[in-house]
């Protein structure tokens, strides 16, 4: 988006961000000596994470600029039904509930690291474990990747091209890459604690000044529409009904095994402090994507007839239009741009350390050197992060349109790991086979779907036709496998299954 | 399994049940065309009916984490009140 009111003083605001944040990963790694020498100590704050920062973690985390960005032209585009993104992000927490509560126990017995250390104990196969690597590290690159074109259209937006896209992307980067490499999650964490706080305070000021602009008549928003355009508020029709269904299962499942997102599961201090955090954030959604779905409902009003290009610069327009209301609004409308950027960030810095962790743990310390030191498999994890993101940057240069269609594409693969995560959690005659047939056919199938152009076949996503297979195959594949089959699980890990002490 | 004194979401149907309902209310399936009015704080009847349902589930999933999830809370938190005794 391009924004013609910033210049100078974005320029400043954003460097006063990027001090912060250096300054908080310098004083979260200050006389820390075990961090670096440690996997669950860089990764995962030392499995000591309280209330506030798990709480703003997985807020930061999990609701990014693109939330912003790119959700509120969604509403514009569909209107009255782009309500489901209060939904979809609610439903997270209630996939959690299926599988949280008994893998944070499990871990904390089992001291796991990754999501993947979890299905190797399960299922004690290399190709399981290798697959679900694959499927995990392309899920968190492109999700990365994402997050890195984000950050550069955001910032040369912001700052009316003063800073150029690939400047602003590079400097992000280093900002980032310097406050993880001092702090680790514990960095992350306390980071994500200073972007959720600006995302929530730029997200109410944006809404206020939008309906401002409107006169502060939301009824009369929705009767102008009607006028204009009647599809958008109109009951949706039946396959709408059926996407929003499908969507909900492909966010709710995708999201809550999101390897990040499980890796705080595990960093959690006690389970007190995870249930009191999962609670709060069942709120989140209709206070964050519900305020800006309302924006970007009010956006049609304000600006009329935005072909798709057109309307993925709404944030944008907006914003310029508010910032000449009053000077202070000028430079809350700054700081809401900086509030973008860092909540960009604060997604951007948690798949990135998700990245190196399972590169450090998995990739680096399962086959290649298992006898590695801790401080050494840290070192590679950190090292091997910093490679990618420049990989990635290479492929960021040229960014793909519309934002909203890559969040979609990377939860197809990412998800197949659903089955084999949460059904074995609970079932204990699911075999390692099954489970690697049903993840191989479900990512082949919703990668054939979707590149094939079948992103949704009535409404439904081609991930969850992929997921449908996949579970299909790892339910009836174990049931008439039941008779060869052993049991991967000895004794005393069903007894861990079963939370006896 | 069986484990006195603990309480899993998982375990109990119910929950699944009430939630697949709330989900079911959510989705605007059931809606007839006509449901567009009257407005309701500027919201069309179908999608502010919608927005109730959705901040039910809030509401019931908040609840769910605090009241339905007890598995070594007492445990741990006995630990720590140990620990800090010490």
């Amino acid at each position: 988006m391009k924004l013609t009111f910033a210049g100078m003083d974005g320029i400043i605001i954003l460097s006063a961000f990027a001090v912060i944040m250096l300054v908080i990963g310098y004083l979260s790694g200050r006389g820390e000596k075990n961090l670096h020498h440690s996997l669950s100590g860089y990764y995962l704050a030392g499995r000591n994470l309280g209330f506030i920062a798990l709480f703003f973690t997985l807020y930061a985390t999990q609701y990014s600029g693109n939330t912003i960005v790119g959700y509120a032209p969604s509403a514009y585009r569909t209107g009255f039904s782009w309500l489901q993104s209060i939904s979809f992000m609610t439903i997270i927490i209630g996939v959690y509930l299926l599988f949280a509560p008994r893998l944070y126990v499990v871990a904390k017995r089992k001291k796991f690291i990754t999501p993947t250390d979890w299905l190797e104990f399960r299922f004690k196969s290399k190709a399981v474990t290798l697959l679900s690597i694959f499927l995990m590290l392309w899920g968190l690159g492109n999700y990365l990747l994402e997050q890195l074109v984000a950050i550069g259209q955001a910032v040369a937006g912001m700052t009316g091209g003063t800073i150029p896209y690939q400047i602003a992307v590079i400097a992000f980067v280093l900002v980032m890459l310097a406050y993880e490499w001092m702090g680790g999650m514990k960095a992350v964490a306390f980071t994500d604690v200073m972007q959720g706080i600006i995302l929530m305070v730029g997200i109410f000021v944006f809404l206020i000044g939008a309906l401002y602009l409107v006169g502060g008549n939301f009824s009369e928003v929705t009767n102008y529409i009607q006028q204009s355009e009647p599809a958008k508020v109109a009951v949706p029709p039946a396959e709408t009904s059926i996407n929003w269904l499908s969507m909900l299962v492909l966010v709710g499942l995708g999201a809550s095994i999101y390897p990040h997102a499980v890796q705080r599961i595990y960093s959690a201090q006690s389970e007190r402090t995870l249930k009191k955090s999962f609670a709060r954030m069942a709120w989140m959604p209709p206070i964050t994507t519900g305020l800006v779905f309302v924006i970007g409902i009010v956006g049609l009003m304000l600006f009329p007839n935005l072909d798709t290009g057109g309307s993925e610069q709404l944030v944008g327009l907006m914003a310029n239009k508010i910032a000449a209301i009053h000077p202070i609004y000028y430079w809350m409308m700054i700081i809401f741009f900086g509030g973008i950027v860092a909540a960009i960030l604060s997604t951007a810095d948690s798949v990135l350390l998700s990245f190196s962790s399972m590169l450090s743990n998995d990739v680096y310390g399962k086959f290649i050197n298992p006898n590695a030191s801790e401080h050494k498999k840290v070192m590679v994890g950190k090292v091997g992060g910093i490679v990618a993101i420049f990989g990635l940057l290479i492929i960021a240069w040229n960014p793909p349109g519309t934002l909203y269609q890559i969040f979609v594409l990377k939860f197809e693969l990412l998800v197949q790991v659903f089955p084999a995560f949460v059904l074995g959690l609970y079932w204990k005659k699911m075999s390692a086979k099954p489970v690697f047939l049903g993840m191989l056919i479900g990512a082949a199938l919703s990668g054939y779907l979707t590149l094939t152009g079948h992103k949704t076949v009535y409404g439904i996503h081609g991930g969850v036709i992929g997921l449908m297979a996949n579970f299909a195959v790892c339910v009836l594949g174990t049931i008439f496998a039941k008779a060869t089959a052993k049991s991967a699980l000895k004794e005393e890990d069903v007894s861990v299954l079963e939370l006896k002490a | 399994m069986k484990n006195d004194g603990i309480k899993e979401p998982i375990q109990k149907k119910w929950i699944w049940l009430l939630l697949l309902l709330i989900v079911l209310a959510i989705v605007p399936w059931y809606f007839p065309e006509s449901a567009v009015e009257p407005f309701v704080f500027g919201f069309p009847l179908w999608a502010f009916l919608s927005t109730v349902f959705t901040l039910v589930l809030s509401a019931y999933l908040s609840w769910l984490c605090l009241k339905q999830w007890n598995i070594v809370e007492d445990e741990e938190e006995a630990e720590r009140a140990e620990e800090a005794q010490r």
